[in-house]
């Protein structure tokens, strides 16, 4: 990054060739429409590159990529809200407890004995983006061992205790939505 | 290990797979404990789950789509400091107060090329007036009876001069 910092493009270009995954990975799970995910992921890039400059050597790189990936993100969510006809979302609050995209899903399940590896995936990310984006972007940086608590503390703005919070909420909602679709162990209906 | 114990080795599943001896410690409770059996179950499936979850798909391009915006933002950026000057100064101008400034600074010119003007004409007339007061102060007509004369004598030819040389070595 200090070489970024100083104008060097193929610097930056390394950057971008290893941070593009994980960066697409939150901003595709936010805003999961994948064009505009990666338009939004690119400009990421973009303004990594133009606060080069104010980049502080104390900063841990990934913590600072990842606030701008976050920051820009809520900001697309909100310009989403004040323009609802290009919205998913009839509405949206900025607050941990109401989810940004509430994609309701009124189907009743009546899971087969065997669910295709696929269709579970597909009900994870679904279970995924229903949470609130907070705890979301907590899960999503506590998998791997890449952010310390403290690390996600400092992109979600907030305490380590409450972004552990955030964690052990966020999990819990999962187990509930995704328990008819498992049959094994404590995901067996009781 | 207690309670509190086992909650940091489910914290520390949710970020990574546990060391041998870790295992070991919650498999042992998890034998004292089987009521925290389901919990542990529910954790290291939903941990499976999310760790299996595919990458968000990318573009072959990303990298080069990227380069380019940056490229453009560049050159963007080099265009807007080259006319930046020039339109901020035209901007600044047409700014409420800066042409109330610039309005004053005018009026201040043009009173004060009118105050240098004033003190001008004063002054030549200062001068023409001294002028008429040294006249006033000459001698009479009489002094000028044989200027016409003088002024002839001044303007007389060489060869006038030459003519009366010849006569007088005569």
């Amino acid at each position: 990054m200090l070489r970024v910092k100083q104008g060097d493009c193929g610097a930056f270009e390394e950057l971008v060739e290893k941070y593009k995954q994980p960066v697409m990975n939150m901003v595709y799970r936010t805003l999961p429409d994948a064009t505009e995910a990666e338009d939004l992921a690119q400009h990421v890039f973009l303004q990594v590159f133009k606060s080069a400059h104010r980049y502080e050597v104390s900063a841990k790189f990934t913590t600072w990529l990842f606030t701008i990936a976050r920051n820009l993100c809520l900001n697309e969510i909100r310009r989403r809200s004040r323009h609802p006809a290009q919205s998913l979302d009839e509405t949206f609050e900025d607050n941990d407890e109401q989810p940004v995209r509430q994609a309701e899903d009124l189907r009743t399940f009546s899971p087969p004995d065997s669910l295709l590896h696929g269709e579970l995936e597909a009900k994870v990310e679904e279970a995924l983006a229903e949470l609130p984006e907070k705890q979301r972007t907590a899960i999503l940086m506590c998998r791997g061992d890449e952010f310390s608590y403290e690390d996600i503390a400092e992109v979600l703005e907030c305490s380590v205790s409450a972004t552990k919070s955030l964690i052990h909420r966020g999990r819990e909602t999962l187990k509930q939505k995704l328990k008819p679709y498992l049959k094994t162990g404590a995901w067996k209906e009781k | 290990m207690n309670e509190s114990e086992y909650q940091a080795l489910i914290e520390a599943s949710w970020r990574r797979s546990l060391t041998d001896d870790e295992q070991a410690r919650l498999d042992a409770w998890l034998r004292a404990h089987p009521e925290a059996h389901n919990e542990w179950e529910a954790e290291s499936t939903l941990n499976r789950l999310l760790e299996q979850l595919p990458d968000a798909p990318v573009a072959s391009n990303f990298t080069a789509r990227v380069l380019q915006a940056v490229e453009r933002e560049s050159a963007a950026a080099a265009r807007r400091d080259s006319k930046s000057i020039f339109d901020r100064v035209k901007q600044w101008f047409w700014r409420p107060a800066p042409r109330m400034a610039w309005a004053l600074l005018v009026a201040v010119l043009l009173g004060f090329g009118y105050h240098q003007h004033q003190t001008n004409v004063r002054g030549e007339m200062a001068t023409g007036l001294s002028v008429l007061a040294n006249v006033a102060t000459l001698s009479g007509p009489a002094v000028l009876q044989d200027f016409e004369a003088i002024e002839r004598l001044g303007k007389s030819a060489p060869g006038d001069d030459e003519e009366l040389y010849a006569l007088l070595q005569k």
